[in-house]
């Protein structure tokens, strides 16, 4: 279970994340929408380990271990995933060595055996084909030259090949066109399982339509302000967030 | 703000100079081109000295502190015994040594035949050495051009002091696909100075690499020039490697003229050193010429890697690429500074300088210095400087996805020089140099380099 508490983080003197609260069950997907400046990039960030953000009270658990004791490493092999908004282009670093180190690291933590170079050259392979990923994309230094879709899609063979515990998109559906959209909403879709959940934070009701959640929550200025299902992203595509701001005020 | 330089000369000034002083002695008498260029060197460099830190060029090193404590003599020491396991016990050597390699070994200042292989140099090379007296008259004249235009005292220094080195004539289309290699090798305290002349004749290819190394701690201190002239349509491919110990000095000079047609790629990596100074000065004489300058410094501890470059081009439609990266950890200094001089008949020339440094401490400096002086008015020039850090989203990135934050640093350290290695043209040489680097590096990005 993933659960976060009272949750306050700041950066430069600025709160950003006031008593944030939300509690995600194993195989469940909450959405989190708000307006620009919410904290909602704050939060994915915080919880994947961030330096820059001062916490000063709160607690991010991933089955009863608080993960803001952790650096983001270790974070990351104990089963949380951050897909980026904006994957970093590393030139000079293979995609190849990459995966090969962020999977053995996964490997080591759980007591795994670490996989041969050609079963490693297997799994990529099976698992980029369902993704579209193309052996060229595979070969090319991490994330360099990619384009939008196919940087996302590469975050979503990283989170295929980690098979963590809980996902958390940070706006995943920006610079996509309609095809890779439904691309990565499909990626996504197929690691939907009892055991693991997802926090989708978008801007825009559209990746619901693909991603479908069990709850929807609005953020605004660091907190949860309105919880729904699936049909408050359609409300709020209609009246927007303001409605919802004025009344929490 | 300006300073007046100091009257006084420093110490190390007056040691160096009595030593040229007792050296010339010995060439008073004589009028072979070797006893006259150096009695004219000496004239020249007793007017001056050591330059420093007021001259231009010398404005980022501080040669006289760098040189306090360094004992200027040049005695020679007796061959350690067990030489061969001494060899070996440099990592690079023992990778690269192949049959129809010229193996041309020099310790503390001598050749060294027992460690060399010259049998292969019948073929189209002929081989000699400064030391043995009659220095071909190609030799000389290529040494005294040089002299006639110098105007670098280290360069004067070592036309005073040169004791050895090798003077290699490669005929015309003589294309051998081995290597010639140059190895220094630093045992025992002293002043060594090295000459080098190496002329290759038109339409012919060669590969000539140069290692230096320095084994124990100890304070030593060299000067090596090496004279390049490249005839038309031919092709080059010079790799340095030199890795020195954190008390050694060494100023190395390069200069090389480069002809119509002729492709000259010259790779340096340096690592260590109390003090290096690159000064390297390279002109495409000759239309449609091609150069690429590149390297990689590795710095730690208290290192000081001077490297200033000089590229000139005299004909038109020349070309020269000048890609430098440099890594510096603790309170390591490195210096670029590349002057690209294009002649008024130097039309359609491309001239491209990229310099990056990459600080791993709160300590290090590194400083970069671009100068252009452009005189035709149909060119490419351009220049790239950076300086940074390991990026934080790049750490935070590969550290986000369960990579250690040591093994993450490597990486990116490795990332940082992995496009300047490719222009090591011989592919088997860049993966003995990227083992080698890799096992630096694994030490660097933790902080610590140690070589």
């Amino acid at each position: 279970m993933f659960e976060i508490k009272n949750l306050n983080a700041s950066i430069q003197d600025k709160q950003i994340l006031k008593d944030f609260n939300l509690k995600v069950n194993p195989g469940e997907v909450h959405a989190i929408m708000g307006p620009n400046g919410s904290g909602k990039s704050t939060l994915a960030h915080v919880c994947a380990g961030r330096e820059e953000y001062e916490i000063s009270s709160g607690s991010v658990g991933l089955d009863g271990i608080n993960l803001l004791d952790l650096e983001p490493e270790e974070r990351a092999v104990r089963g949380l995933f951050l897909a980026f908004q904006y994957p970093v282009e590393i030139p000079g670093v293979a995609s190849m060595t990459f995966l090969k180190s962020a999977l053995s690291a996964h490997y080591k933590f759980n007591g795994k055996k670490e996989l041969t170079i050609p079963e490693f050259m297997k799994l990529i392979k099976e698992k980029s084909n369902s993704l579209n990923i193309s052996d060229d994309m595979i070969k090319r230094p991490l994330n360099v030259g990619f384009s939008g879709g196919e940087k996302k899609r590469n975050e979503v063979l990283q989170m295929t090949l980690l098979e963590p515990k809980i996902c958390i998109l940070d706006e995943t559906d920006s610079g996509l066109d309609i095809d890779a959209l439904r691309l990565v909403a499909n990626g996504v879709n197929l690691l939907r399982s009892k055991e693991r959940s997802f926090v989708v934070i978008t801007h825009y009701q559209r990746l619901l339509d693909y991603i479908e959640p069990d709850f929807v929550h609005i953020m605004a200025d660091g907190k949860i302000i309105e919880t729904g299902d699936k049909n408050l992203a359609l409300d709020l595509e209609k009246t927007g967030y303001n409605d919802y701001i004025e009344k929490d005020i | 703000m300006t300073v007046k330089p100091s009257n006084k000369t420093s110490q190390i000034d007056q040691e160096i100079l009595k030593l040229c002083n007792d050296k010339i002695d010995s060439f008073l008498d004589y009028n072979d081109d070797i006893s006259v260029i150096k009695r004219e060197a000496f004239k020249r460099y007793s007017k001056k000295g050591l330059p420093n830190r007021f001259e231009e060029s010398w404005k980022y090193t501080n040669i006289h502190k760098k040189l306090q404590n360094i004992p200027v003599s040049d005695k020679n020491y007796p061959i350690p015994l067990n030489v061969d396991n001494f060899i070996n016990s440099f990592d690079i050597m023992s990778k690269i040594k192949s049959d129809n390699d010229i193996l041309i070994v020099f310790m503390d200042g001598q050749f060294i035949p027992e460690l060399s292989m010259l049998e292969y140099s019948k073929n189209g090379i002929e081989i000699n050495f400064l030391s043995h007296g009659d220095v071909p008259r190609w030799a000389s004249e290529l040494m005294i051009n040089k002299h006639n235009v110098n105007e670098d005292p280290l360069f004067d220094l070592n036309t005073i002091l040169m004791q050895e080195g090798v003077l290699i004539n490669v005929s015309a289309n003589v294309k051998i696909d081995s290597n010639v290699y140059i190895i220094h090798i630093g045992n025992n305290d002293g002043f060594f100075n090295y000459r080098h002349v190496i002329n290759v004749g038109k339409d012919s290819h060669i590969n000539v690499t140069e290692l230096k190394v320095s084994n124990r701690v100890n304070d030593a201190l060299y000067t090596s020039s090496v004279l390049w002239n490249i005839g038309d349509n031919a092709i080059v491919n010079n790799v340095k490697y030199q890795a020195h110990n954190q008390s050694t000095v060494g100023f190395n000079q390069q200069y090389a003229d480069v002809g119509s047609g002729s492709i000259f790629n010259s790779f340096t990596i340096s690592s260590g050193s109390k003090l290096l100074r690159e000064s390297r000065n390279i002109s495409c004489n000759g239309e449609n010429s091609e150069v690429s300058i590149s390297g990689v410094n590795l710095l730690d501890g208290e290192s000081h890697i001077d490297t200033t470059l000089v590229v000139s081009h005299k004909a038109p439609n020349s070309l020269s690429k000048e890609k430098y990266k440099s890594i510096l950890s603790d309170r390591s200094r490195s210096v670029f500074q590349g002057n690209i001089v294009v002649d008024q008949i130097a039309q359609k020339t491309i001239a491209k300088q990229s310099i990056d440094a990459l600080i791993l401490s709160n300590d290090a400096e590194h400083d970069s210095k671009p100068e252009l002086e452009i005189y035709a008015d149909d060119v490419q020039c351009g220049h790239g400087a950076t300086t940074g850090q390991l990026s934080e989203d790049s750490l935070f990135y590969l550290r986000a996805r369960g990579i250690g934050e040591d093994e993450a640093r490597r990486l990116l350290v490795h990332a940082f020089i992995s496009d300047v290695m490719e222009e090591i043209q011989d592919t088997n040489l860049r993966n003995v140099l990227r083992d080698v680097m890799n096992n630096m590096l694994n030490r660097v990005s933790k902080g610590r380099l140690n070589v």
